[in-house]
């Protein structure tokens, strides 16, 4: 149709201009290829909030809608029948060809999954404004191909007529050529009214795809009529786009104006320019008091000059005829829509753009800037190609041209005979006919609800809500004699997820606390297992007497017979059909601890976060660990580390493993950061710091030698001494792992750490099992009931009272000065914790004031494993016979000297107010009487002082008689093989870097252990008379004669060694107080 | 030449109103109403009874499979900043300062959950391209990557900006959001592992209605404690996830939206322009009109000047 008319640039293609653009293009590639490797994040500055950025709403939205010049000149020029417009229509066409072609290579580059971009054709989802846009796109990119064809065609023939590069090959093509030439010139029409069709649907949809986020587009821009006026302002470019191409390419071709036809067209431009305006301003009216103009004035700053500039302007310009006559002006007014249009579409999709949530608004980087510019630079370079190598532009005239191409349309006109033509067009016709049918079908789907694209999502079976079939299981789970403590562990707590262990709930304690108000928790009672209501236990008592509602349940029921509801009897799953309102057990567990212990004023007490009542399960390091098939210790923690960085970190910061530390309760050091091991002195071994080889195996490191170590090193830290949960770890000389250890099975089972694991250690401090403390034997890491309550009978871990954080573990030792926080009873049992049960409570509670709790609960400590009293270093290296007590102790070793043991040790007692003295090495000693290492410091007048139990252990021991300093020896490879004190000595005192005179005598020194662990049941518990008088054991001596004699049995209880158990006169006292008063007052019975 | 030009558009014409045509008499039917049916399940979020102990997140994290977080989930200091659902965390929860309701006096703090809604009519699965993101027969709202052709359409179109991008990923980005632990592999629908980790059942899975149910029976049960509106029961035509407040809404960042999901607009917009390809079509034939009606007359004159062009 249009095959007449055009011909070639001939010019030569590679100018300044192509330079540039190649250079501009050759830029914005290779941010496109950054994007390919690097992903959308390493180009872009797209995040969740902006998912659309310029590459959208400028490549895309403004690319199509510029390329708008194509479907208006074709409908102008062929529907319209303003034929003597052609000239103008290839190229316009051209620039709208490669416009969308452009588009779609550009939205290569914007898809995250660009090798998907096919599936629109296949999974059809027509209730997509983008999957409309998507389709169009692709049918009318076809149409534009099928509408450029011409010109492609006619280009090839002219090679092989003029003999041109290539023309061998093409010349086989010549007759296919000119059959498919004429065959596209007969459907042409069907595809120009096709293309114009297609035009209209996609450049509205464009605005359509906009409105599915009313709530985030500002309300100047949102309107119902977006759509239609996108397709308007679409329509209102076109022209403009067409004029700028003429004007661009006859200035940079040099060929004649075509501003004889650009000004007839210009007179249109006007009514465009003012429907688009006049229904945008329309629009505005009526919606203009849902408008925000003023919320924020940019939004209103850029839709005023979108309108003025864009659209007043140019619509004014336009309409004058001096305008559209002259050159620039009509360029100028051209570009001015241009601008107006491209300004609207980046207002739309980005400016108006307003998600929730977003705290910085998008701009785009400069990589998105070059790329969008590579683009357009693209467009114009394969535009300078095409015209280059087809005839697009307007031919030349001359007699001789005018001939050849007479010529061509002749040979053309008999390339295909009438019924071909025919079938052709029938064809084309069944193509639209396919193309409606398809859209018809797609539509249909699409308001059935019934998409093609959503049959994926049909095999979906929705859970069944059937109740689970649950029965009321025991929820909590009291070990087998243990009277007080319960497992929180249940099928139905655990349906859900079991991220932690069970919770200990100790249950007598939170029957303190709630003053024996039993119906706090068990708040309803049912009296059938079916009977998962019950009744309120409140309102049931509430109709007897308001003061029985009131009162504790134990002043009228017998707890031991009692039927005490469980939580689980009715508490199941949440939500369940007969009572949707009741709590499933978690729920109801949570939030009636929750919403207890959020009120109480001790928070250390009644804590709410999570990991104070529960632990966290380790998850199984079986598959976490890798590790070689024969590791050493190294690799180990290599692994741990690559995982828990930032634990080797804490660690290297932790008292355990620096074995030194803040020291806040020894007096004239409160401030001091250093102390620790290697500077304080100990009585059980004389080697401190002389010895690091044999001293290491208790460090948390391994490989620390005589040389030294290296503590500023996590990767020498051991972790499975403490985490082993095998129990099969050991460690030996330098801190290294026994060989015989299977080190990959003890890492895959690491855990928290259990007592043995702390034990390994601290079981046997001092040289063996309870050699220092006396309270803390082997035993305890699987203790009896009632060997040690906390331990037996509740089984608890050592950090669960040595609470951790950040590897950091409380608890204070006399015998080391390192402190990491506190471990005390209150912490858990409160300052008034002997219960509720009146004057007798009250009256134990008032002894915490002047009894710490250890004295009176833990009666006796060494109960299965002796400890050791005393030792005589200055016996040591005689050629005796070793000798043995009645339990089999040694009392004398060549090695050690003589020593002294005790089972079942009765404590000594004094006033402790939390601080304490500190023997450092290189003290004087005063060699005439015993030197006490740490004594407890405190006294009976000091309120802040109270009586605490402590071992105390006594050593021989050398000292320089001319320093009057304590003296460290070496023993291994010194002494035991020599047995020669000046030698051991010098050699111990010079690898410390101490200065020894060469003479020394023995002293004796005497060191405290402070007692806390091997609390007895209550029923082994201190009795009164245990420390008091027996005749003072009475009411009546402060109450008088009225009151009531009844004191429980265990208050007269007294073990048989009671007299040697508390000497009042030694504390301080005049006699046993509760016959002459206590410490701060005055008993004014007495 | 002319001979078959006007033919051809005779036939143009004619097929064009032929098609409309046919079509006319079905042109009745109901606009697409999102079903919500008695499978519809959804969970009922209680603030007042988040704890914040981000259990939720954890179990969202293991069950979805996500990279471990950096900070581990025991660790409170993320509430310093607000955050949103992203691609490696499907949902978060946020701390608000202030008591949850006027009922908790003693919480300082009132928190709340984010994660997709599951909207009775997404905006999101209207919007999808390819129908990658879809509703379930019980109303959760899934995700197909197969078919993803990554344009994050959805991310544009949700009113609760919660679909998140793998911007990082050069070749296979994924769209991420929660997706009601719906197993597509197992051909389940919704089963939220969250819901289940809840320690203080603050977040309740069951069906829709009985959850609003359960929710107004909460209200008008504890009117001093809760607000008078149950958050999701209209916003954007419904979602499955509703919320419980015991403070102003604005306050805990949850979004107040209009009623009318936005689907009903672009999609009422797109069929009544393309509902049986009508209104294309009517276009077609007009302009085949106006061609064939030029043409001919353009052509006749033609014949009577004399072949100049051709
Ligand atoms: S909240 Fe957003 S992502 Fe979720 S269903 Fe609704 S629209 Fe889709
Ligand atoms: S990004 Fe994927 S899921 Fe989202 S709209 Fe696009 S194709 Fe659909
Ligand atoms: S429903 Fe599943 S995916 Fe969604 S937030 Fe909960 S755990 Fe995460």
């Amino acid at each position: 149709m249009n095959s007449h008319g055009t011909e070639r640039i001939r010019k030569p293609l590679f100018t300044p201009g192509t330079y540039i653009l190649l250079t501009l293009m050759g830029i914005g590639f290779s941010f496109g290829l950054t994007r390919m490797f690097a992903g959308l994040s390493a180009v872009t500055n797209l995040d969740n909030f902006f998912p659309w950025g310029i590459w959208i709403a400028v490549d895309v939205a403004c690319g199509v809608a510029l390329a708008a010049g194509g479907f208006t000149t074709a409908a102008f020029v062929e529907i319209f029948g303003k034929h003597k417009f052609k000239p103008l229509l290839r190229p316009a066409i051209l620039t709208a060809w490669l416009g969308y072609a452009m588009v779609a290579i550009g939205l290569m580059f914007d898809l995250g999954r660009f090798w998907n971009i096919w599936r629109p054709l296949f999974n059809w989802q027509g209730n997509s404004g983008l999957f409309e846009v998507a389709m169009c796109v692709m049918a009318y990119l076809t149409v534009l191909t099928i509408e450029m064809s011409p010109s492609f065609l006619e280009g090839f023939k002219e090679r092989i007529d003029q003999n041109k590069a290539g023309s061998k090959l093409l010349q086989h093509l010549e007759k296919p050529l000119l059959v498919i030439h004429r065959a596209v010139k007969v459907v042409l029409p069907i595809f120009i009214l096709a293309g114009v069709v297609l035009s209209f649907m996609h450049q509205s949809s464009l605005g359509t795809i906009i409105l599915i986020a009313p709530t985030k587009i500002h309300s100047l821009w949102f309107t119902p009529l977006l759509p239609l006026l996108f397709l308007m302002s679409a329509v209102m470019v076109g022209f403009p786009m067409v004029f700028i191409e003429s004007l661009v390419a006859s200035k940079v071709f040099g060929r004649i104006s075509e501003m004889h036809l650009l000004e007839k067209m210009a007179k249109l431009v006007p009514w465009f320019i003012g429907l688009y305006g006049l229904v945008k301003f329309g629009d505005l009216v009526v919606r203009f008091n849902s408008i925000d103009f003023i919320g924020n004035p940019v939004y209103t700053i850029t839709f005023v000059i979108e309108i003025l500039a864009g659209v007043v302007l140019p619509f004014f310009l336009f309409t004058r005829s001096w305008v559209r006559r002259s050159r620039s002006l009509l360029f100028f007014s051209s570009l001015l829509v241009i601008f107006g249009l491209v300004l609207n579409r980046i207002n739309v999709y980005l400016v108006a753009y307003d998600p929730p949530f977003a705290t910085s608004k998008y701009f785009p980087s400069i990589g998105e800037i070059f790329f969008t510019v590579g683009m357009v630079a693209t467009i114009m370079f394969l535009y300078r190609i095409v015209v280059t190598f087809f005839p697009v532009v307007q031919r030349c005239t001359c007699g001789e041209c005018a001939a050849r191409y007479k010529r061509e349309e002749e040979q053309r006109k008999n390339a295909l005979s009438t019924p071909w033509i025919r079938i052709i067009q029938g064809l084309a016709l069944a193509m639209l006919l396919v193309f409606v049918l398809f859209y018809t079908f797609v539509h249909k789907q699409a308001l059935a609800g019934t998409s093609s694209a959503f049959n994926w999502a049909n095999k979906v079976t929705p859970v069944k809500n059937a109740p689970v079939e649950l029965s009321p299981s025991p929820h909590l789970f009291r070990p087998e004699g243990y009277a007080n403590l319960y497992m929180l562990d249940n099928e139905i707590l655990n349906t859900a997820t079991d991220f932690y262990e069970p919770v200990r709930f100790t249950h007598r304690t939170h029957d303190v606390v709630t003053d024996g108000n039993c119906g706090v928790c068990h708040h309803r009672f049912s009296m059938s297992e079916e009977d998962r209501i019950g009744e309120n236990v409140k309102e049931f008592h509430m109709d007897f007497d308001v003061r029985i509602a009131n009162a504790p349940c134990g002043s009228c029921h017998d707890m031991e017979d009692i039927y005490v509801q469980k939580c689980s009897t009715c508490h199941w799953l949440p939500g369940e059909p007969d009572d949707r309102n009741r709590l499933g057990l978690k729920g109801a567990y949570h939030q009636q601890c929750i919403g207890c212990h959020e009120g109480q004023p001790n928070a250390q007490r009644a804590p709410v976060d999570c990991l104070s009542c529960h632990h966290p399960y380790t998850p199984d390091h079986d598959a976490l660990v890798q590790l070689s098939q024969d590791p050493d210790i190294q690799e180990v923690t290599s692994s741990c580390l690559s995982c828990h960085d930032s634990v080797g970190q804490d660690i290297l910061h932790s008292a355990h493993w620096t074995w030194q530390g803040h020291s806040p309760s020894i007096r004239g050091h409160e401030h001091d950061v250093s102390l620790g091991r290697k500077t304080v002195f100990n009585n059980c071994s004389l080697a401190m710091g002389s010895d690091n080889v044999t001293c290491a195996q208790c460090h948390i490191g391994f490989g620390w030698n005589d040389e030294g170590f290296d503590f500023t090193d996590p990767q020498k830290i051991d972790c499975l001494v403490c985490h082993d949960t095998t129990q099969t770890y050991r460690k030996g000389k330098g801190g290294l792992p026994l060989e015989s250890i299977d080190l990959v099975q003890v890492a895959a089972s690491v855990g928290r750490p259990s007592r043995s694991n702390c034990g390994l250690c601290h079981f046997n401090s001092g040289g063996g099992a309870n050699f220092k403390h006396g309270d803390l034997e082997p035993i305890l890491a699987d203790a009896p009931d009632d060997f040690d309550v906390h331990m037996g009978r509740y089984n608890l871990r050592c950090q669960d009272c040595h609470t951790t954080y950040q590897h950091h573990i409380a608890g204070e030792s006399l015998a080391s000065p390192a402190v990491e926080g506190r471990v005390q009873c209150v912490q858990c049992h409160g300052s008034a914790p002997h219960g509720i049960s009146g004057m007798l409570s009250r009256h134990l509670d008032d002894h915490t004031r002047s009894v710490g709790c250890e004295t009176c609960h833990i009666p006796f400590i060494a109960k299965e494993t002796p400890t050791r009293v005393s030792v005589d270093f200055s016996r040591a290296g005689q050629d005796l016979a070793p000798e043995y007590d009645e339990l089999g102790n040694s009392t004398y070793d060549k090695k050690i000297g003589s020593q002294k043991w005790a089972k079942n040790l009765i404590p000594e007692y004094l006033w402790y107010d939390g601080t304490r003295e500190a023997h450092m090495i290189g003290d004087k000693i005063d060699p005439s009487d015993i030197v006490d290492l740490n004594r407890p410091l405190g006294e009976r007048i000091d309120p802040s002082a109270r009586i605490y139990p402590f071992k105390a252990h006594t050593a021989v021991q050398p000292f320089d008689t001319e320093q009057s300093t304590l003296v460290v020896l070496r023993f291994e490879e010194s002494f035991w093989d020599h047995y020669d004190w000046n030698q051991a000595i010098s050699e111990g005192m010079s690898r410390i870097g101490l200065e020894y005179s060469g003479s020394y005598d023995f002293v004796e020194t005497r060191m405290y252990i402070s007692i806390h662990h091997e609390v007895a049941p209550t029923r082994e518990t201190l009795g009164c008379a245990d420390c008091h008088s027996q005749s003072a054991v009475t009411c009546r001596r402060c109450h008088g004669q009225e009151m009531g004699e009844e004191l429980p049995a265990h208050a007269y209880r007294i073990y048989p060694d009671a007299q040697k158990r508390m000497d009042f006169q030694k504390l301080g006292y005049q006699g046993d107080p509760a016959l002459v008063g206590g410490r701060l007052y005055i008993n004014p019975k007495r | 030449m002319n001979f078959t030009r006007r033919l051809f558009l005779k036939h143009t014409v004619a097929a064009g109103a032929g098609f409309f045509s046919i079509f006319k008499k079905k042109a009745h039917a109901q606009d697409h109403q999102p079903v919500t049916n008695e499978l519809q399940v959804g969970c009922l979020v209680d603030t007042t009874l988040c704890i914040g102990c981000r259990q939720c997140e954890k179990a969202c994290n293991l069950n979805n499979e996500m990279p471990k977080p950096e900070v581990p989930f025991t660790d409170k200091s993320v509430f310093r900043e607000m955050r949103r659902p992203t691609e490696n965390a499907l949902t978060v929860v946020n701390e608000y300062v202030g008591n949850p309701s006027q009922d908790q006096p003693q919480r300082a703090n009132t928190y709340t959950k984010v994660q997709c809604m599951h909207c009775l009519d997404p905006s999101c699965v209207s919007a999808c391209i390819v129908g990658a993101l879809t509703r379930t027969k019980d109303g959760a709202v899934v995700y197909n990557p197969v078919i993803c052709l990554g344009c994050r359409y959805c991310m544009v179109a949700c009113p609760f900006q919660i679909p998140a991008y793998e911007y990082e990923d050069a070749l296979t980005p994924l769209v991420q959001k929660c997706e009601f632990c719906a197993d597509f592999s197992q051909g389940t629908g919704a089963d939220p592992s969250c819901a289940k980790a809840c320690p203080t059942e603050a977040i309740l899975f069951g069906k829709r209605t009985e959850l609003l149910e359960l929710a107004r029976e909460r209200i008008s049960k504890r009117p001093d404690r809760y607000i008078d509106r149950i958050y999701g029961e209209n916003e954007v035509g419904g979602t499955a996830w509703l919320y419980l407040a015991g403070r102003s809404l604005e306050e805990i960042d949850l979004l107040e939206l209009p009623g009318d999901a936005p689907p009903r607009l672009t999609e009422k917009i797109q069929h009544t322009i393309f509902r049986f390809g009508a209104i294309p079509l009517a276009i077609y034939g007009a302009l085949g009109a106006v061609m064939w009606h030029v043409n001919r007359k353009q052509d006749s004159e033609q014949d009577m000047e004399g072949d100049q062009n051709e």
